[in-house]
């Protein structure tokens, strides 16, 4: 058993050196490293998902509003009050939390759950959305712009994806790392069980409310992070940044992935988003729409045929070879 | 025959193939950067048949004759209708394909963070996204012909005054409403600078979502304030739920201007109104009926791929790539030795005055010309008008078709 866990961490150590290396290899070709950096980015998205909804079982349908509500913090900080980016994603960070606080304690505290749960997440989404369109002083219909520059470190603005891309692969380490750590203290087994099932977890004395509230502020905090850095890719922020269509792909991507197993999301998303966009880029300007058919095609196939996420694929080869 | 003579005929002959080679005319690939998929779809796979057809015809007509005839090939890419795939599609497109200038993108949300890597990898865009703020932000590479959304704002208004004066009809007092997205955030602002230009009063302002699902409150609103005119730049569903709230209500103004609005004089509209859209009229960066061989020979030719006429997407698109051709064209005066080095491309772009040509015929003003923001200050939306159930072009006066009805037939006093 220590031997395993020893490997595993070689492997995910290499694995790690492999991603860090990865731009090199590509460093000339701007579409690779954007690629590459997209990936990240919805592996971090993927995998803070998972603590929610994979670990504690909640169909959560909210990552673009902690999205949403990191990118809006982190250019507003920076418009208002000339703040950096760096110190404005962290605050990103913290309001997320903060309002998944808010949001979170009178659900877990009323017991809203399952499919009630997944509708009242996915309207904070359009909530804020409106909130923010009608908040003229942060918001409002139009886009409001980062400065642009061709590198600066302190907005946070490179014309290079190759800096985004390795703050993005940092964060991504810190999220599984902090997804591992959590899957393997007393938090993490609370989460199992109570996604098992949560009646018999509470009947066994597990702080079903506490618990949960844990899980979705450290979820918000790590996408609140993320929400940030979008803005500073992407150069500006808008309010379709609180957007249905981020919040259920991470879902997608996560469930797809195998629930609650640390590297599933993270393997579901570098597969399918990476295919996805091959085949958008191979196909889309031609066969108009026919890549969003495909795509579909695969989640089916794979929902079908292995219920219990990619990551099983995995653990089925291991546990043969075993 | 010697060793070496047979070398000498051989590289003769080598030489033949590679100078045949260099001389055959080249093919230069333009990018479609459009959102097919997603809820703006529609517009944007109209706008990529409308460069198509413009290629064809530019094509045919022998490409670009001061770069040797080279001929275009239009390659294109779904830019879907999030800033991820919109980047990641222009980064592809532009990596893969090296397109001397993209044409797109539509949204303008979508335009910002692609404007950006044109701009890093200068190459022209030619944008069709209409919100002002796109050439406020300093980007070097990027033109756009046609009206920006302000223009199409004042258009709405400098119509209005126009036949009011006209038709001895006093208008002080207006209404200025829209959907609070961008676009209508921009038209709604031109609209009013050119209302307090006109020294007109504005008496009420509302943005309103465009998916809202009861208009009376603001219709009373309105009514309640006595404008002469309302200008409004809805989007589709809101402008039907206006016109019909309006309509119901039986005080109706002495006239409702649309600006920028699918919803008020679109087939689509009229189809769904039915006579409620009467004299209803609507503002366009592109005139279908302008009537001239070339436009005719585009609108007979969209119509014959599609079965409609072209709408706003497809018809800015048509001029935008006959603007590019003329473009590349002077490029190929100016510096015979570099043609489509990408500073000289804009050189050509900013030095640009076309006032005859396919893409005058089928503009909706008498020339484009760009200002160093990449605007086109002589560009101008035309007005059309709803008459019995058909949409007609009635300003510029020049260009009209038909007489406006002006003021509405059935407007009531307060």
């Amino acid at each position: 058993m220590r031997r395993n866990s020893r490997g595993s961490w070689l492997l995910a150590i290499a694995l790690a050196a492999v991603a860090a290396a990865l731009p090199l290899a590509f460093l000339r070709n701007q579409y690779n490293l954007i690629l590459l950096t997209t990936v990240a980015l919805y592996g971090v998205l993927t995998s803070a998902w998972n603590i929610i909804g994979g670990m504690a079982g909640q169909l959560d349908l909210s990552a673009g509003a902690y999205l949403g509500l990191g990118a809006y913090t982190t250019a507003t900080l920076l418009l208002r009050w000339n703040i950096t980016p760096w110190v404005g994603m962290f605050a990103g960070g913290v309001v997320a939390m903060g309002f998944a606080f808010l949001v979170g304690f009178p659900l877990f505290r009323f017991r809203i759950r399952e499919v009630w749960y997944a509708l009242s997440s996915s309207a904070l989404v359009v909530v804020l959305q409106v909130v923010f369109l009608l908040w003229k002083q942060v918001g409002g219909p139009m886009e409001r712009l980062l400065p642009s520059a061709s590198f600066s470190l302190y907005n946070l603005r490179f014309q290079s994806y190759l800096p985004y891309y390795y703050i993005m692969l940092v964060l991504l380490l810190a999220t599984l790392f902090i997804a591992y750590r959590i899957r393997t203290r007393r938090l993490g087994y609370y989460l199992l069980a109570l996604g098992d099932n949560e009646d018999a977890a509470e009947v066994l004395g597990v702080d079903a409310r506490g618990s949960k509230l844990k899980a979705l502020v450290i979820y918000a905090f790590l996408v609140g992070i993320t929400g940030g850095l979008y803005a500073c890719i992407y150069g500006f922020v808008h309010t379709s940044f609180f957007s249905p269509t981020i919040s259920m792909e991470v879902a997608i991507l996560g469930i797809v992935g195998g629930l609650g197993i640390i590297y599933g999301p993270l393997l579901a998303t570098v597969i399918l988003v990476t295919g996805r966009e091959l085949l958008r880029a191979g196909l889309g300007g031609r066969l108009q729409s026919l890549y969003l058919v495909i795509y579909a095609v695969v989640l089916i196939l794979i929902a079908l045929l292995r219920p219990r996420g990619l990551a099983s694929l995995l653990g089925a080869w291991r546990k043969e070879r075993r | 025959m010697s060793r070496s003579r047979l070398v000498l005929v051989l590289m003769l002959g080598l030489l033949v193939v590679v100078s045949g080679v260099f001389a055959a005319p080249k093919q230069l690939v333009v990018g479609c950067l459009e959102p097919l998929t997603g809820s703006y779809a529609v517009f944007g796979t109209e706008a990529k048949i409308g460069m198509e057809i413009a290629i064809q015809h530019i094509n045919a007509a022998g490409g670009i004759k001061s770069l040797g005839g080279a001929t275009l090939k239009l390659v294109a890419e779904d830019c879907g209708e999030s800033p991820d795939t919109a980047k990641l599609s222009a980064e592809s497109l532009i990596s893969k394909n090296k397109p001397v200038a993209i044409l797109g993108l539509y949204i303008s949300r979508l335009t910002i963070p692609v404007s950006e890597v044109t701009d890093r990898n200068k190459v022209i865009l030619v944008a069709d996204a209409l919100a002002d703020n796109l050439t406020q932000i300093g980007r070097r590479y990027l033109f756009r012909p046609s009206a920006n959304a302000g223009q199409y704002g004042a258009s709405a208004v400098e119509f209005v005054v126009d036949i009011a004066k006209k038709k001895g009809v006093a208008v002080n007092r207006v209404a200025i409403i829209n959907e609070d997205s961008s676009f209508g955030h921009s038209v709604a602002m031109g609209a009013v600078n050119a209302a307090l230009k006109n020294k007109l009063t504005i008496v009420y302002q509302k943005e309103y979502p465009y998916d809202l699902s009861d208009a009376t409150a603001i219709v009373s609103d309105i009514v309640a304030a006595k404008p002469d005119v309302v200008f409004h730049c809805p989007y589709f569903m809101d402008a039907i739920l206006f016109a019909k709230t309006i309509r119901e209500g039986g005080r109706i103004p002495k006239f409702v201007a649309g600006m920028g609005a699918c919803g008020y004089a679109d087939a689509n509209s009229i189809e769904s109104m039915g006579d409620t859209d009467n004299f209803y009229t609507n503002t366009y960066g592109y005139n279908p009926e302008k009537d001239n061989a070339a436009n005719k020979k585009f609108v007979a030719d969209f119509k014959a791929k599609t079965g409609h006429i072209p709408s706003d997407a497809p018809g800015m698109n048509y001029y935008a790539m006959w603007v590019l051709k003329e473009a590349l064209e002077l490029s190929g005066k100016l510096f015979p030795k570099d043609p489509l080095k990408p500073d000289n491309l804009r050189e050509a772009f900013l030095k640009l005055e076309i006032t005859s040509g396919p893409a005058v015929d089928t503009f909706p003003s008498a020339s484009i010309r760009f200002n160093s923001t990449g605007d086109n200050p002589d560009a101008k939306a035309v007005v059309m008008q709803v008459l019995d159930g058909q949409t007609r072009v009635v300003w510029p006066f020049e260009t009209a078709q038909a007489q406006a009805v002006f003021p509405r037939p059935d407007a009531s006093k307060y």
